[in-house]
């Protein structure tokens, strides 16, 4: 299984979940209530479930309180990314 | 069923072709291959016994066999052929005869006289048929006419003539003439039997054969009642008055002058029919509906979508149009979570809410399989013990066996689906707790707690979801429909079959052939426009804008009125020549409409005037044989007609001659076979059928000219 890296980043103030992969980078904010742009970095993590199977780990945890968020987020992301990809293969879409 | 009175089997003669010898199982195998049930054996100047009981033999009851011979006559300077047939309970006395009278010749050095073949012949009452006119060599006028002075049964001399025209012109000038394929090559056989005479009456033996030439009324009658006639009372007129008919299960034709009530015993006949629970109708010539018959504007066109393997899309079409965004885990709750600690005593004893939520899908897919299998599996068993097509394959120690392997299977497999069960609710129960855990210290210490989920697996699935529907949907409509096609009927050799086409297509959301029509109350435009929705939907589906176009769908007008993809069908109907489109005229409507009714299956058909708008030579080669072959299945055919090609040249069994005179209206009933027409009223009042018909019938005198082809009349 790919192993996808992700960045706590930190742009005016205001924290974001950065992920590398291929040419696109997903990003998801974790300091502001953004759901338009949550959605918009599912749409993109679905799209990817469709090239392979893969896990997103945090390049660092910190102990500071967003690399913790992040840290916990992409535990549950992972989580429910192997769960969706699991119902994809069932219809025949992966 | 066809006769041949003229087959050779030997070359007897040195002129003869070496290609008239035939083995008699070869000869047999022929004969059987084709349609000719009667065959004479008449070789030149020969008869040979032990080959004609090895025939006679070797067919059985599959055709009968008759003895002959064909004579070189001499007389009075004239050298004539003349076949000498005889019945096969006579072959013997046939045999020696031909003996004594071939004695000291051979077959090319034979002659006779005509009194010679009547002192050896006479006595068997044979069948003479005389090589005539252009039938080469033909007996002389003086000859025939000596041979029919003097013959016992005179009725028993028949004109051979060269072909089924000739034989019709000399039958309408009162000739008994008949063909045979007086055959030169067996091997062409089969192809030129097909121009044989066809027996219109079945003939039991040549005695019964003999009887029908003498137009004997008993003999005819009892061939006709072998149809189960069935004697109708009708009341077909305004007075009242009572008609009583013999209709045949075989062709009863109506014929006379315009305005003497045939159509009205057609109604009554259709009526006497509709109330015995029968389905009987008038057919008239109806060349202005066509398209309503066909129904070109597809008023009642229906097609089952899942005869061609076509999801309807009835769930996939409500979702889709019912779909919506789902919201997601503000990470502001994860943050939350993270700044606050709760410093509650007994909320950091419950353990259980800092368990992470387990992946419940893949527990519960997993019994869902076994779940699957189990009742498949038990449906199975069931099957088996049922089944009696098991039952008689499978022995008892069979089927135990086979039920022993499957029970054990179940039994695991049902073990498997309560564990696969226990397991998927174990975790929804776990999720469940821990959710409530959760949600419940967050109540009780205002401290919130973590999420369980960040709501990625339910946003995805919505999505998934909405890519399955949509794909689905397209699926259904790039589905190709085959044509429908259907023969309406030949239009003649010249032209070919007419055929009716339903053509099907989805609107693909790029159809714009506006030949095409809806099928349902969907007008064309949503039609395309919601379509081309779905395709955007598909395509759009993990893209922000997604839930634009599910807008988009949802503001089609007359959308509600979608809900299958057969909504989305179109369909073209059309008349067609070869694949292309083609409006058949007025009169190609007339032909290909009765055919359409001569080719429904039913009990009895009643046509009146049939022969409006169409030429004479469809209804010779078209419509005549299609009633012949509708008599030939037993049904009931009454045509009322004013065509001879019609009620000539299809022999009806009855034939009724309405009339009017200065004394009203009469109705004379009669049949060609024994050539009258009796007053119903007055049986000492009769009518000679062919001097009526040919007076009467359009086309009269050429039918009779034609008619030749068929025998048993004259």
């Amino acid at each position: 299984m790919e192993t996808i890296k992700a960045t706590v980043e930190n742009l005016d103030d205001k924290y974001f979940i950065k992920i590398k992969t291929g040419d696109e980078e997903i990003s998801i904010p974790i300091s502001d209530d953004k759901p338009n742009e949550v959605k918009s970095a599912f749409n993109k993590i679905i799209t990817r479930i469709k090239s392979g199977e893969f896990q997103i780990k945090l390049d660092e945890v910190r102990d500071d309180l967003f690399s913790q968020v992040a840290n916990e987020y992409l535990i549950q992301l992972n989580r429910e990314i192997q769960e969706v990809r699991g119902e994809m293969k069932q219809y025949g879409l992966v | 069923m066809k006769i041949d009175i003229h087959t050779h089997t030997k070359k007897c003669k040195s002129g003869d072709a070496p290609t008239r010898e035939i083995s008699p199982a070869d000869f047999c195998e022929t004969i059987l291959s084709t349609e000719v049930r009667i065959v004479a054996i008449t070789n030149h100047n020969v008869f040979e016994l032990s080959q004609f009981e090895e025939i006679e033999t070797r067919l059985g009851e599959a055709a009968q066999v008759w003895p002959g011979i064909e004579l070189d006559i001499l007389d009075d300077g004239s050298r004539g052929h003349l076949l000498v047939i005889v019945s096969p309970k006579l072959a013997k006395e046939f045999s020696a005869a031909v003996g004594e009278l071939a004695e000291n010749s051979t077959p090319d050095s034979f002659t006779a006289t005509i009194e010679d073949v009547l002192k050896k012949f006479d006595a068997l009452n044979p069948l003479y048929v005389a090589h005539y006119k252009q039938k080469k060599p033909n007996l002389s006028e003086e000859v025939l006419k000596v041979l029919l002075s003097r013959t016992k049964k005179p009725e028993c001399v028949i004109k051979e003539v060269t072909n089924s025209i000739s034989a019709g012109i000399y039958i309408s000038h009162g000739h008994s003439s008949i063909y045979g394929s007086d055959i030169h090559d067996w091997a062409k056989y089969e192809e030129l039997s097909l121009d044989l005479p066809d027996l219109r009456l079945p003939v039991d033996s040549f005695e019964h054969f003999c009887l029908l030439l003498k137009k004997d009324t008993t003999t005819i009658n009892t061939v006709l009642d072998r149809k189960t006639p069935e004697e109708l009372v009708l009341r077909p007129f305004d007075d009242g008055s009572m008609l009583t008919i013999k209709a045949f299960n075989d062709i009863n034709v109506f014929f006379g002058p315009k305005g003497t009530g045939k159509t009205c015993i057609l109604k009554a006949i259709a009526k006497h029919y509709t109330e015995n629970g029968i389905d009987a109708r008038v057919y008239k010539s109806a060349s202005d509906n066509l398209d309503d018959i066909f129904d070109t504007k597809g008023k009642s066109l229906a097609i089952n979508l899942n005869a061609h393997d076509i999801n309807y899309c009835t769930d996939e079409i409500k979702a889709l149009r019912g779909a919506s965004e789902v919201a997601v885990t503000g990470l502001g709750k994860f943050a939350n979570y993270f700044r606050v600690t709760n410093t509650s005593k007994n909320a950091s004893k419950i353990l259980l809410k800092d368990i992470d939520p387990e992946e419940v899908g893949s527990a519960k897919h997993e019994f869902t399989e076994f779940n699957v299998a189990v009742k498949t599996t038990a449906d199975f068993i069931k099957f088996l013990a049922d089944n009696p097509s098991v039952k008689k394959e499978l022995d008892d120690e069979e089927l135990t066996d086979v039920t022993r392997i499957l029970s054990g299977l179940l039994e695991r497999l049902s073990k498997r689906e309560w564990s696969s069960f226990s397991d998927w609710k174990e975790v929804v129960l776990l999720n469940s707790a821990i959710k409530a855990f959760r949600k419940e210290i967050e109540r009780k210490t205002g401290k919130p707690a973590k999420p369980t989920t960040t709501g990625f697996r339910d946003y995805a699935m919505n999505r998934i979801m909405i890519e399955v529907n949509a794909a689905k949907i397209v699926k259904s409509v790039d589905t190709v429909i085959p044509m429908r096609t259907e023969l309406v009927g030949s239009l003649g050799l010249n032209k070919g079959d007419l055929q009716f086409l339903s053509e099907f297509k989805f609107q693909s959301g790029a159809v714009s052939d506006g030949a095409l029509s809806s099928l349902t109350v969907v007008k064309k435009i949503p039609q395309k426009k919601f379509v081309n929705c779905v395709r955007n939907i598909l395509k759009h589906a993990y893209a922000d804008d997604l839930f634009q176009h599910i807008s988009e769908l949802n503001a089609i007008e007359d959308v509600e009125n979608i809900k299958t993809v057969l909504e989305l069908l179109l369909f073209k109907r059309y008349f067609a020549l070869g694949g292309q489109p083609y409006t058949p005229s007025s009169g190609e409507s007339s032909m290909v409409m009765l055919q359409k009714e001569l080719g429904t299956d039913k009990e009895v058909y009643i046509l009146d005037e049939p022969e409006r708008s169409l030429g004479n030579e469809y209804i010779s080669d078209v419509i005549v044989p299609l009633i012949k072959e509708r008599a030939r299945a037993g049904k009931k055919v009454f045509i009322s007609t004013h065509d001879a090609n019609i009620a000539v040249r299809t022999l009806p069994y009855s034939s009724v001659y309405r009339c009017h005179g200065q004394a009203g209206y009469k109705t004379y009933i009669g049949n060609p076979f024994t050539n009258n027409l009796v007053n119903r009223d007055d049986m000492a009042d009769q009518l000679d059928w062919k001097k009526i018909s040919m007076r009467t019938l359009e086309g009269g005198e050429e039918a009779f000219g034609e008619r030749g082809k068929i025998y048993g009349n004259n």
